[in-house]
């Protein structure tokens, strides 16, 4: 069956089976690596995109039911020499290490700072609850998004002078 | 009713694999004409940082900003033997192998420089990218001008570094010279809450003192302490594997619980930096040595806590509430 929809802003019609999942379809289709595999049962939080402005685990979804929905994954977000703030952050707080489930910490940070641009550090602690780390143990994590949101408060006071 | 507890464990550990095993890593360096300086290594880096660390490692020997190196890594045609991301192993050995390697090149530069300008090496300074006479420093020629110098001499200006240091296996009563190349010691102080309703425990601080002789990269230290005390933590009191017959019962992450970001403590961290090893600049191993003080500590911080001691892991919340209500029989009785 045939699906349409956008992902990182770019209108994408696919042929889909009913039992693709929305991961491999990103992944495989288009090539969208960013997007991981851990467990794929919903547990993990490596494979989570934005869908529709929602946190979604990408490996849950059945392809067709991404039919004319608006996907965000970290490709979308900034690339290697324009990172987004939330990327920056990431980098300057060392909050990486093998890297495995970073797009979906950056993503979940990323929801999170939409819906409350000034979090408490317990608040971004529950935003990240649904991203598992095996690494850096989460501190460094939860300082970068702490950092970004100091970040885009200055962006966003500076664009609206 | 909640019941603090704090707890303290120190641990030692001899990284590498020691006991004569023939561990060694081979590394090499080559300053190119198109303003890049090439590492080549074998080491795995699987997040720890190996790679920022040797980049950092090679620009401070050959005097030059670490923006110019790229590392060409574990490729089998390209790289010699580093040994494995396993042991602790890796800033010791290929740190040292790279820092070898740099030493040589730099002595290469001055060796060239000294021919170049006919004269002899005390005279000749070496500095951010430029070889030039002391007395002369507008003359220069920039360490890519003398790759190509040096390609007309027909040679290249590239370094390879080994290092091979030599341990012993123990005799039969466990004693020899060196078992290890070096020991990390760690000490880590945990303060935690107890509610002895539910039998959770509360992560508050963790205070954690490492030897580690130098932090190359002292956020990447960090981040070691910091990811190898959670895993510690989550042995310590969530991370249960049930084997029967020689096979894991746990289905997934639901049924075997990993620590997540409302977990965690807080973190201090002390870098003691007493150099006493041959490793680079001092430094010495941080990686599994993190995660080994997280549950004795703990353990003895619920002992702190409630007065109970527990001998095998994790002091979930039922073996808490559980061994509360024993003790608690024991004094009415
Ligand atoms: S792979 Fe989707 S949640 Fe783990
Ligand atoms: S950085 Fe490795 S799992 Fe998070």
């Amino acid at each position: 069956m045939q699906i349409t929809f956008t992902v990182n802003g770019e209108e994408r019609e696919l042929e889909v089976t009913p039992y693709t999942r929305l991961l491999d379809l990103l992944r495989e289709d288009l090539g969208l690596t960013g997007v991981k595999e851990g467990c794929g049962k919903g547990e993990c939080g490596a494979c989570t995109v934005i869908m529709n402005g929602e946190l979604t685990a990408s490996c849950l979804v059945p392809a067709p039911q991404a039919d004319q929905a608006e996907i965000l994954t970290v490709e979308g977000l900034g690339t290697r020499d324009d990172l987004h703030p939330i990327q920056e952050s990431f980098v300057e707080a060392g909050a990486v290490q093998c890297g495995y489930c970073i797009p979906g910490m950056i993503l979940a940070g990323k929801r999170l700072l939409d819906e409350n641009p000034e979090p408490t550090e317990k608040e971004v602690r529950y935003g990240l609850s649904g991203n598992i780390c095996r690494c850096t143990g989460y501190a460094k994590i939860i300082d970068a998004v702490m950092l970004a949101a100091d970040k885009l408060a200055v962006e966003g006071s500076d664009s609206s002078d | 009713m909640k019941k603090f507890g704090r707890g303290l464990a120190t641990i030692m550990f001899g990284f590498g694999y020691g006991e004569g095993f023939p561990d060694h890593s081979i590394a090499s360096i080559e300053i190119k004409e198109d303003e890049r300086i090439v590492i080549r290594t074998a080491a795995a880096d699987v997040g720890q940082g190996v790679i920022t660390t040797v980049i950092q490692i090679a620009a401070e020997i050959l005097r030059i900003n670490p923006n110019y190196f790229e590392v060409v890594q574990g490729d089998t045609h390209k790289t010699k033997n580093s040994g494995s991301t396993s042991a602790t192993r890796q800033t010791y050995f290929t740190g040292n192998a790279v820092k070898k390697a740099a030493e040589d090149l730099l002595a290469n530069l001055y060796h060239y420089g000294s021919l170049e300008f006919r004269s002899n090496h005390p005279e000749i300074a070496i500095e951010d990218g430029k070889i030039y006479m002391y007395d002369d420093p507008d003359d220069y020629i920039s360490y890519w001008e003398m790759a190509e110098r040096v390609r007309e001499r027909g040679k290249k200006l590239e370094a390879e570094g080994s290092f091979f240091p030599v341990t012993y296996s123990p005799d039969q009563n466990g004693q020899a010279d060196k078992v290890y190349v070096a020991y990390t010691f760690l000490s880590q102080v945990i303060d935690i809450e107890i509610d002895t309703d539910t039998g959770t425990i509360d992560l508050l601080d963790v205070y954690t003192a490492v030897d580690l002789g130098k932090a190359i990269n002292p956020k990447n230290v960090e981040g070691q302490i910091e990811g190898g005390t959670v895993q510690g933590l989550g042995m310590g009191m969530m991370e249960d594997q049930v084997i029967r017959n020689g096979k894991t019962l746990n289905a997934g992450m639901t049924d075997y619980l990993v620590p997540t970001s409302v977990d965690i403590p807080k973190f201090k961290h002390y870098l003691v930096e007493e150099e006493d090893s041959e490793g680079p600049f001092g430094a010495k191993g941080v990686g599994e040595p993190t995660l080994i003080a997280a549950a004795p500590a703990l353990a003895n911080a619920v002992y702190d806590a409630i007065g109970v001691r527990f001998f095998d892991l994790p002091i979930s919340p039922s073996k808490i509430k559980k061994a509360l209500k024993e003790k608690e029989k024991e004094e009415n009785s």
